[in-house]
């Protein structure tokens, strides 16, 4: 008996000084993400002077919004770029995520219901581009945007993002639709539904977290990318924030303030859209994961 | 309601054939169960009569109308399915309006009809919760409502009762029956449950390795099984099936065990031994047939008990006869130890006689 509450003990406190660890760890991380971000918020309503300042203002001494003023307003030239950025951006984004969600779905769908010949090669072949990295593709696909006249247009971003963006996107849908129980469908067709209602009617709102998640997915990626937008677009016009902030701030001197309030307004759709619709995204990516 | 004829109904994929050649005709108003061990093609059939597969070859009609190219949302039918297959983001009031809504009725006969359905399934109260807020017992009941809300011609169900646990299955049991009392529907109800298949249905078809092997009343199916598969299959505990050997002893037809013993049979079996192709044939007695004795008798076969199971109002007692297994049943009051001598009589107006190679129940004539 002593023997066995010794072991007990023994174990527990293993347990504990694991679960202490994976706390103190855990801490650590968010730090590591959060400080960072909270030095940007900081750091983006501080004047150009106290930005620079040895040893640095932890908290402004005189906290201001001047930079967010600057960047959102469309009558000097720094606003005027800022916004057409953020617009650009946004066009790309939104565009990338209609596409790639109006593709992914019937897409989706038809590889997790229907068999049809090839469809083990087609939905391998979709995962395959994703094993590489990204780079390898920058110089064909500028080839061959160049080729198809795509250059410096947001159709080559456009389509470069949905080549990325699609597979995972029809990936993680079919994990949603293989979760829905096919009976539904054939109880739709039953009930007095074409094989289109049913899908339409039925199986599109139970995926609607998945469909969600996906477009997320799409948007975040989209509204992201750096090296594609830098390499395929060089008109002043045409650029998205990502390059857009990073080229302005250099040519322009190095206004700390302006830079960081500019990552911040960049960020913020992306935050917004995540904590809005974040237990979505969450049940999109364990779904499929155990079987019900 | 409408009847159901199925000619020749053949569903192949690639080279395994689902069903073969599958004809039978279900009556307006009967209650048909399709029975057989899984993979027997029962549920595919039904899928079949649903129009949610295509058929290979053959016909199906519902009422008068060949239904084959029909889509099944044309085809009149309802269908209940094992996993109630109720749509989750409805509430149980638009589970029931959905049929209703897919045909475009007006909005008050729907609201008329889906209240009037949850009377007669006494849900009224459930109307507005969501499937994943019911009970087992509740969502199969909603899903016989989504069924029966827009009269259908035929019923189909497919295993109802299986995901249910035991109690509910047995009340759940008596209230489809009931539910076919009172509509007088046609119901096609798929079951691999032989017990469900004798106590509600009207006509059972016996199906193996996509063969109707049997379609008849459940008495009949049960007095006089065609072959030995459904010998086996109907009845609970199964029919024993003792393979014994045929030879003439001065005259006179008798079956010879493995251990040495012989049963003499009556004119009626011997004639039926006679017809048989080999002389293996295959003796098939149901428990409740066989006398078991502790003493000797000059009919009787001495076996020795295996294994003795008391159920309460019955004891059932297995013996080792001639390499197989023999279930008996015994009164509660008759004790009986493991290994012990026993002897056993068959009775020969009720023993079944098999075809040791063609596994058919032998006739006299």
């Amino acid at each position: 008996m002593s023997t066995a509450s010794i072991v007990k003990t023994r174990a527990g406190k293993r347990i504990d000084a694991w679960r202490w660890g994976g706390r103190i760890f855990l801490v650590m991380m968010l730090l590591y993400t959060a400080v960072p971000m909270a030095w940007m918020l900081l750091t983006s309503i501080k004047s150009g002077f106290a930005a620079m300042q040895l040893p640095p203002q932890w908290f402004p001494n005189e906290p201001t919004l001047a930079s967010y003023e600057k960047l959102l307003d469309p009558t000097n030239s720094v606003g005027q770029d800022f916004l057409r950025f953020f617009w650009n951006s946004l066009f790309v984004s939104t565009t990338t995520t209609m596409l790639a969600v109006a593709v992914a779905v019937p897409a989706a769908y038809a590889f997790s219901r229907f068999d049809f010949p090839g469809r083990k090669f087609l939905f391998f072949a979709v995962l395959l581009r994703n094993m590489f990295p990204a780079v390898i593709f920058l110089v064909p696909l500028f080839i061959l945007m160049r080729l198809l006249g795509l250059v410096n247009t947001h159709g080559s971003l456009i389509l470069t993002y949905l080549t990325f963006g699609l597979p995972l996107a029809i990936w993680l849908l079919k994990g949603f639709y293989d979760n829905i129980p096919y009976q539904l469908e054939q109880a739709a067709r039953i009930d007095g539904a074409t094989r289109f209602q049913a899908f339409f009617l039925i199986v599109m709102p139970l995926s609607a977290p998945g469909i969600i998640a996906t477009a997320i997915y799409s948007f975040i990626g989209a509204w992201n990318e750096y090296i594609f937008a830098y390499t395929f677009l060089n008109k002043n016009e045409q650029l998205t924030l990502p390059v857009g902030i990073q080229r302005f701030f250099s040519e322009n001197t190095t206004d700390f303030p302006g830079l960081m309030a500019a990552s911040f307004i960049m960020s913020l759709p992306v935050v917004v859209l995540f904590l809005l619709l974040q237990r979505y995204f969450v049940r999109a990516l364990t779904e499929g994961a155990v079987k019900h | 309601m409408a009847h159901v004829v199925l000619e020749n109904l053949v569903k192949t994929y690639g080279a395994f054939t689902a069903v073969n050649n599958v004809s039978l005709k279900v009556e307006d108003g009967e209650f048909v169960a399709l029975v057989g061990p899984s993979g027997c093609g029962k549920t595919t059939t039904l899928n079949l009569v649903a129009g949610l597969i295509p058929v290979t070859s053959g016909e199906i009609a519902i009422g008068d109308h060949v239904v084959n190219d029909m889509d099944p949302k044309d085809r009149n039918i309802a269908m209940v399915f094992q996993n109630y297959a109720l749509y989750p983001q409805k509430s149980v009031y638009k589970n029931l309006a959905f049929p209703l809504q897919m045909r475009k009725l007006p909005r008050d006969e729907i609201d008329r009809k889906v209240r009037e359905a949850a009377r007669v399934l006494d849900m009224t109260h459930l109307l507005e919760r969501k499937p994943r807020e019911l009970s087992g017992g509740q969502q199969q009941r909603v899903a016989l409502g989504r069924a029966l809300v827009r009269d259908p011609a035929v019923f189909l169900m497919d295993e109802p009762l299986s995901n249910l646990d035991a109690k509910l299955r047995v009340q759940m049991r008596s209230e489809i029956k009931r539910f076919h009392q009172d509509l007088k529907a046609t119901i096609i109800y798929v079951t691999h449950d032989q017990l469900e298949a004798v106590t509600m249905a009207d006509k059972m078809a016996v199906m193996n390795g996509g063969f109707l092997q049997q379609y008849d009343s459940p008495a009949q199916v049960f007095a006089h099984p065609v072959n030995m598969f459904v010998a086996s299959f109907i009845g609970s505990p199964a029919m024993s099936l003792i393979p014994l050997e045929a030879s003439t002893v001065d005259g006179q037809t008798v079956l010879t065990g493995a251990e040495g013993w012989t049963m003499a049979l009556s004119p009626l079996n011997a004639r039926k031994v006679q017809r048989s192709t080999t002389r293996k044939i295959v003796l098939g007695a149901r428990h409740s047939t066989i006398k078991l004795a502790k003493n000797a008798s000059p009919n009787a076969i001495p076996a020795k008990a295996y294994t003795v199971e008391p159920t309460g109002d019955v004891t059932f007692v297995q013996a080792l006869l001639s390499g197989a297994v023999v279930n008996i049943s015994v009164p509660p009051n008759v004790a009986i130890a493991p290994d012990e001598q026993i002897w056993l009589e068959f009775d020969q107006e009720r023993i079944h006689l098999f075809d040791g190679a063609t596994e058919l129940a032998l006739k006299a004539d």
